[in-house]
């Protein structure tokens, strides 16, 4: 890599392109979570439930975006896994409203995790604890007891509570994946 | 059961509630999407203390959402879809005592009430004396209990009934508060199921079907709930006085056909099919049935007894299997995996197991806390494979199916055949075969001699073959030390003109070879060689030595021959080898 390669890398002005896992349960709000991202004219009025899996893409500080927005219904969740050799990043939506399945989140997450293709490698996990307007939602700290977060070692990961109609925790969140991201696209270079 | 093999944990703990305090039963308790926004509520009749404190909940997730009061014991709660208008809210029945109270959107909707029945005369005239005073309470007890000696208990008013069973003080206060109100006289409601109307949609409207104390069986029109049909199990006003309804299951459509399948007090089942102006006794069970379940798939019933056997019986009342379970059963649902193209039983059994069959085998067992008093398998919040317990000690507990969860048959191991049991494919004894048995075995011996006779001379001119190759030198390899040399042979073209490639290589190690010659030997009136006699220079070890020449034919007609070149070494009379060519048809058309 020449000098001047370097110094664009440095200064953030290369663009990059990453890929992005969108998971979580159904009706955890993942459309509704990208759909926040999107320009102001792709926008989607009304999100209903993902069949299969829709590709976004969106840009965060000069760092290129293609989201995979998997669906979370039961039935499709075993499509996640063909996705984890390429993805950069995961996000992981969990409703912090449903208590009863809490625990299926758990699972999924460890599920997940012992995958071969992403045990042992270092990416960082995003997880918005969304949905946290509702009345009685679990706090992000509960969630992350709750998912036994802080035995997750070898990855970066990161909780943030959030609102998906309104948009709130999200770019926070997102900022911190595009950190993450960046790291670890500088690391490898 | 200890020594079983497990599979891992299929199900996972989504919730324990141990201060739910609910007293409730499988009948009393169903899921359904009571607000039309896609989050299952879990609706559950809790029977408080038996007699007071009977509440309708309805639970959101983990959360108790609302509570209302009901004023009589429930025999059931079933969730149906009134209409098709939108939101597509269903309505809940509660049916208790003589009536099924309507709930929608959590409020009163509508009450209906079983047809009031005729009082007996007699019993009528009694009342009416001892309202206007002419009779003695005493005397009028005597009396009522000469009636019911007369009449059948069953047959006389719920009032009358109550009465009867009083203590001596009691009798005055509950006769001077009872007598100036009409007296009627109603049946009891003892189960409730619903039946798809016209449509097989999940939430198409369903008709109510009731069944009574008196064997009768009502279906309600969704709507208006006016009695579509009514049947009584025993016939035209009961003469035989058959069992009273206690499980009911009811599959098909109700405009099109349908199967009621009923499972009275005394053990006897019943079936009911539209059009049929009279049910029919479809088996008499060995004992009285705690809970029933009509698999979905091919309408074979499934029944949990009382003396600890689990029956399966096809739809037609044949029964297919039966086995003993560990101890009773206390409460049955099923349990369908469509994503797996099963339908599990779940049979609860006191001490807390829950064990999961299908058909007779068993699949899975969890434990509970506590004896489970009510089990159901459904949709619960946004989990489809949701399983709710409720204990006898009033715990709540929600499991939920893991989406990895595989289900096979245990007691087996795999659900494969041992092998010991697989059959194998013998061949008829056949009058052929036993001769050739018969044969094989006298002559034994002398078979086996044949055989090594013949094995013996194969191989003899094997090698004599091998031999005579080896010194007539048509092999292509050199079996000489001195000149161990490979040789490879190629025509190339079509003809009538070839070219003979010929490839030698000297294979020893280190020793050069040398006065070596190569010559061809054909018929002359068929070939002209270009150069029969290639004079080979030194092979050194290693490196391949190339030689070619022309081969004209000059048949007249399009034959071909063979050609043979040899290797030959100055002094010797032996060729070095030798090898054969099958020169290719020449082709004739060149030649003009």
């Amino acid at each position: 890599m020449g000098f001047w390669d370097k110094l664009v890398n440095l200064l953030g002005f290369k663009k990059k392109e990453v890929n992005i896992l969108v998971v979580g349960l159904n009706n955890s709000g993942k459309s509704t979570v990208i759909n926040h991202f999107k320009n102001e004219e792709e926008k989607l009025t009304e999100i209903v439930p993902t069949v299969g899996f829709n590709v976004e893409k969106f840009k965060n500080q000069n760092v290129g975006f293609t989201a995979f927005d998997m669906s979370g219904q039961g039935r499709y969740r075993d499509l996640w896994e063909h996705y984890y050799k390429d993805c950069h990043g995961i996000i992981f939506v969990i409703d912090s409203s449903d208590r009863l399945r809490l625990v299926v989140v758990r699972e999924e997450l460890n599920l997940l995790l012992q995958h071969p293709d992403i045990y042992g490698r270092r990416f960082p996990i995003l997880f918005f604890a969304n949905k946290m307007d509702v009345r009685d939602a679990l706090s992000s700290v509960k969630i992350a007891a709750g998912l036994g977060l802080d035995q997750i070692l070898d990855k970066s990961w990161h909780i943030c509570a959030s609102n998906a109609l309104t948009g709130e925790g999200l770019q926070e969140g997102v900022e911190w994946l595009t950190q993450q991201v960046r790291e670890l696209i500088s690391n490898r270079s | 059961m200890g020594s079983r093999g497990l599979s891992p944990q299929q199900w996972l703990d989504a919730f324990n509630d141990l201060h739910a305090s609910i007293y409730t039963f499988s009948r009393c308790m169903t899921l359904a999407d009571i607000n039309a926004d896609g989050d299952y509520r879990l609706i559950t009749s809790d029977l408080g203390t038996g007699t007071t404190n009977i509440k309708l909940k309805v639970y959101k997730g983990t959360t108790l959402m609302s509570e209302s009061t009901l004023m009589d014991v429930p025999a059931g709660v079933v969730t149906f879809h009134m209409d098709m208008n939108e939101p597509r809210v269903p309505a809940i029945a509660v049916a208790s005592g003589p009536s099924i109270f309507v709930y929608k959107n959590m409020r009163p909707y509508f009450k209906f009430s079983l047809p009031s029945m005729n009082v007996n005369p007699l019993e009528q005239d009694l009342w009416l004396e001892v309202r206007n005073k002419h009779m003695e309470v005493e005397i009028f007890y005597e009396l009522l209990q000469n009636l019911r000696q007369e009449l059948g208990f069953s047959n006389l008013t719920s009032r009358s009934q109550q009465l009867l069973m009083l203590d001596h003080s009691n009798w005055r206060s509950f006769v001077d508060q009872y007598k100036d109100i009409p007296l009627k006289r109603q049946s009891v409601i003892t189960c409730i199921t619903t039946l798809k109307k016209s449509m097989t949609d999940e939430d198409a409207a369903s008709c109510l079907v009731a069944g009574t104390e008196n064997s009768d069986i009502y279906i309600l029109d969704p709507d208006a709930f006016t009695i579509l049909e009514n049947m009584n199990l025993g016939g035209e006003g009961n003469p035989t006085f058959v069992g009273v309804p206690a499980h009911m299951a009811a599959t098909g459509l109700h405009d099109v056909e349908f199967r009621i399948v009923v499972v009275c007090r005394d053990g006897c089942v019943y079936l009911v099919r539209r059009a049929w102006t009279q049910a029919r006794p479809l088996m008499q069970l060995p004992a009285q049935a705690v809970a029933m379940v009509v698999l979905p798939g091919n309408s074979s019933i499934v029944l949990a007894l009382m003396n600890e056997f689990l029956i399966g019986y096809t739809k037609k009342g044949k029964k297919q299997w039966e086995l003993k379970l560990p101890s009773a059963a206390t409460a049955m649902a099923p349990v369908p995996l469509h994503h797996l193209g099963l339908t599990l039983v779940a049979v609860a059994l006191t001490g807390g197991t829950v064990n999961f069959y299908s058909g007779c085998q068993i699949m899975d067992t969890i434990t509970a806390s506590d004896t489970v008093s009510a089990l159901l398998f459904g949709r619960f919040g946004q989990e489809d494979h949701s399983l709710i317990l409720v204990t006898i000690s009033g715990h709540l507990l929600v499991k939920i199916l893991k989406r990895t969860a595989q289900f096979t048959a245990q007691s087996s191991g795999t659900g494969m055949v041992p092998p010991q049991q697989i059959k194998m494919l013998v061949p008829k004894k056949t009058k052929v075969f036993m001769e050739q048995t018969l044969r094989e075995r006298e002559n034994a011996v002398a078979m086996h001699q044949t055989f090594q006779h013949d094995l013996f001379r194969l191989r003899l001119n094997t090698a004599r073959a091998c031999v005579n190759a080896l010194q007539s030198c048509k092999n292509p390899f050199s079996m000489d030390t001195h000149e161990p040399i490979k040789m490879s042979a190629q025509v190339l073209g079509l003809g009538p003109t070839f070219k003979i490639h010929i490839t030698l290589e000297n294979m020893s190690a280190s020793n050069p070879v040398k006065d070596l010659a190569i010559t061809f030997h054909c018929d002359d009136k068929l070939y002209i060689i270009e150069k029969p006699f290639i004079q080979v220079p030194l092979l050194v070890p290693g490196l391949t030595y190339k030689f070619e020449s022309l081969a004209e034919c000059i048949a007249e007609v399009g034959i071909s021959d063979q050609v043979q070149i040899f290797i030959v070494k100055l002094n010797y009379t032996q060729p070095v080898m030798a090898a054969v060519i099958n020169m290719p048809i020449s082709d004739v058309l060149a030649l003009v």
